[in-house]
């Protein structure tokens, strides 16, 4: 059954808890090796792991913070390039298209020069065609002329002796064709 | 309902325990079934080493030095950086404490107190809890003609006053010692102050103080320690079943109280005896105005 031991308590007043020099000695002394073997087997190898584990979650914070700072830095140079790309883009963009306008505007201007030859050159021909005609005729109506004149004066003329008077004959022709 | 199915028969033996116990006795007219326990403040002896005396108690705390060495011996023996479950719980342990007492203490001194202090707690909750196996009230001897275990094997050894008295000892070198390593000589100013008469008593009341903290802290645990002992005792004793096992967690919670007090008060007296005092506080004043 339980029950404590009912013993006579011969010692009285203080001497009654049981001090005892000899067992105070015991206890200080199972207490003094119980702290000397727990921190040689215990205290010292949990300690370790512990700072060895902080120091350990303390690098790898700094590490990933390191990562992030770098992941960071990365983000923002590629955003950087991506902006300066971008600007370079739109600004290659609008030298092309600068370019093309100008381009555009040198083939407007050479068409035209181009154009504006071709339109003299086709004068000049009309105007070589017209002198040309007008030599022709000029020729036709000198031989006619001279014809008719024979046929009326019924001898025959020296072209090369009357040359002046046939060319009178045609400046007073032309005079008329321009008075007409 | 499953619940209820529980309570009912605990509530049936908690009853049956004060019906068979001496109030049952009492009022319904049997002899009791025990003997009332007797409160007896010594430990008892249970053999000799030549002229040595080993009690009953201080087998307890060799006992309880053997289950915490091999605790921590079995848990740090191979230390991983990934813990595992008894790894964990002391690490677990001994981080709360180091963390105590560098809150108070500062990294500067945690690390050199931190043996002591922990092992002060260490061992008085462990002697507390373990005293609460079934073990400790029920194995020992009977004296001739007895018909019940008159000595018992173990008994925990906070109550036996020469434990606390030797921890308390032990705290108080301790303190002394690093206040006097600290502030050398300019330490025993505290104690003896000349010139002023109200000064000089002050001086002699703070010397006194110092020594009473053997008492205290000693009387302090022994008290706690004794007082729940007799109260599992007694609710045992008059109720047998159900009702000691509220007191049995009470008990649980007194042990680690009592090892964080001792612990606590031991540190906060070392800290007060490596800080500054009122004559250093005004040589460190007058060094700072300067």
């Amino acid at each position: 059954m339980l029950s404590a031991p009912r013993l006579a308590e011969e010692a009285s007043g203080i001497g009654a808890l049981g001090i005892d020099p000899w067992s105070l000695l015991a206890y200080l002394v199972t207490f003094g090796l119980l702290v000397a073997l727990l921190y040689t087997l215990a205290y010292k190898r949990i300690l370790g792991v512990l700072d060895a584990r902080s120091g350990r979650i303390r690098d790898s914070l700094e590490e990933a913070d390191r990562v992030r700072r770098e992941a960071q830095e990365q983000q923002e140079a590629m955003q950087r390039t991506l902006l300066e790309g971008r600007e370079e883009g739109q600004r290659v963009l609008a030298e092309a298209r600068e370019a093309a306008e100008r381009y555009r505007e040198q083939q407007a201007t050479q068409a035209r020069a181009e154009a504006a030859q071709l339109i003299d050159r086709a004068r000049e021909e009309i105007r070589q065609e017209r002198d040309a005609a007008l030599e022709q005729v000029r020729s036709e109506f000198a031989s006619l002329a001279v014809s008719a004149a024979e046929r009326i004066i019924h001898r025959s003329l020296d072209p090369d002796a009357h040359r002046d008077l046939i060319d009178e004959v045609l400046a007073e022709g032309d005079a008329r064709a321009g008075r007409n | 309902m499953k619940s209820r199915l529980i309570l009912l028969p605990v509530l049936a033996l908690a009853l049956l325990g004060v019906v068979l116990g001496p109030i049952g006795a009492k009022l319904l007219g049997f002899e009791r079934l025990i003997d009332a326990p007797a409160v007896h403040l010594a430990p008892q002896k249970i053999f000799a080493i030549g002229g040595f005396t080993v009690t009953n108690t201080l087998l307890s705390a060799w006992l309880t030095c053997i289950v915490i060495l091999l605790l921590f011996g079995l848990g740090s023996r191979r230390m991983a950086m990934v813990p595992g479950r008894l790894q964990g719980f002391l690490e677990v342990l001994v981080e709360a404490l180091y963390g105590f007492i560098r809150g108070m203490a500062g990294e500067r001194y945690a690390r050199r107190w931190f043996p002591l202090l922990a092992t002060i707690f260490v061992f008085v909750a462990f002697n507390a809890w373990m005293a609460l196996l079934p073990i400790y009230p029920t194995v020992g001897f009977k004296a001739e003609g007895a018909d019940h275990v008159t000595t018992h094997l173990l008994r925990s050894a906070g109550t036996d006053i020469n434990m606390p008295l030797a921890l308390a000892l032990i705290a108080f070198v301790f303190i002394e010692v690093w206040g006097f390593r600290v502030h050398r000589f300019g330490y025993l100013r505290e104690f003896f102050r000349f010139g002023n008469p109200v000064q000089t008593f002050i001086g002699l009341l703070e010397l006194i103080s110092h020594f009473i903290r053997i008492i205290s802290f000693t009387f302090r645990l022994f008290g706690n320690m004794l007082a729940g002992e007799i109260v599992l005792f007694m609710m045992t004793f008059l109720t047998f079943f159900v009702t000691p096992i509220i007191f049995y967690g009470l008990e649980i919670l007194v042990g680690g109280v009592q090892a964080l007090v001792f612990m606590g008060l031991t540190l906060v007296f070392a800290v007060l005896a490596v800080a500054p005092h009122e004559g250093h506080r005004e040589e460190h004043a007058e060094a700072g105005q300067h």
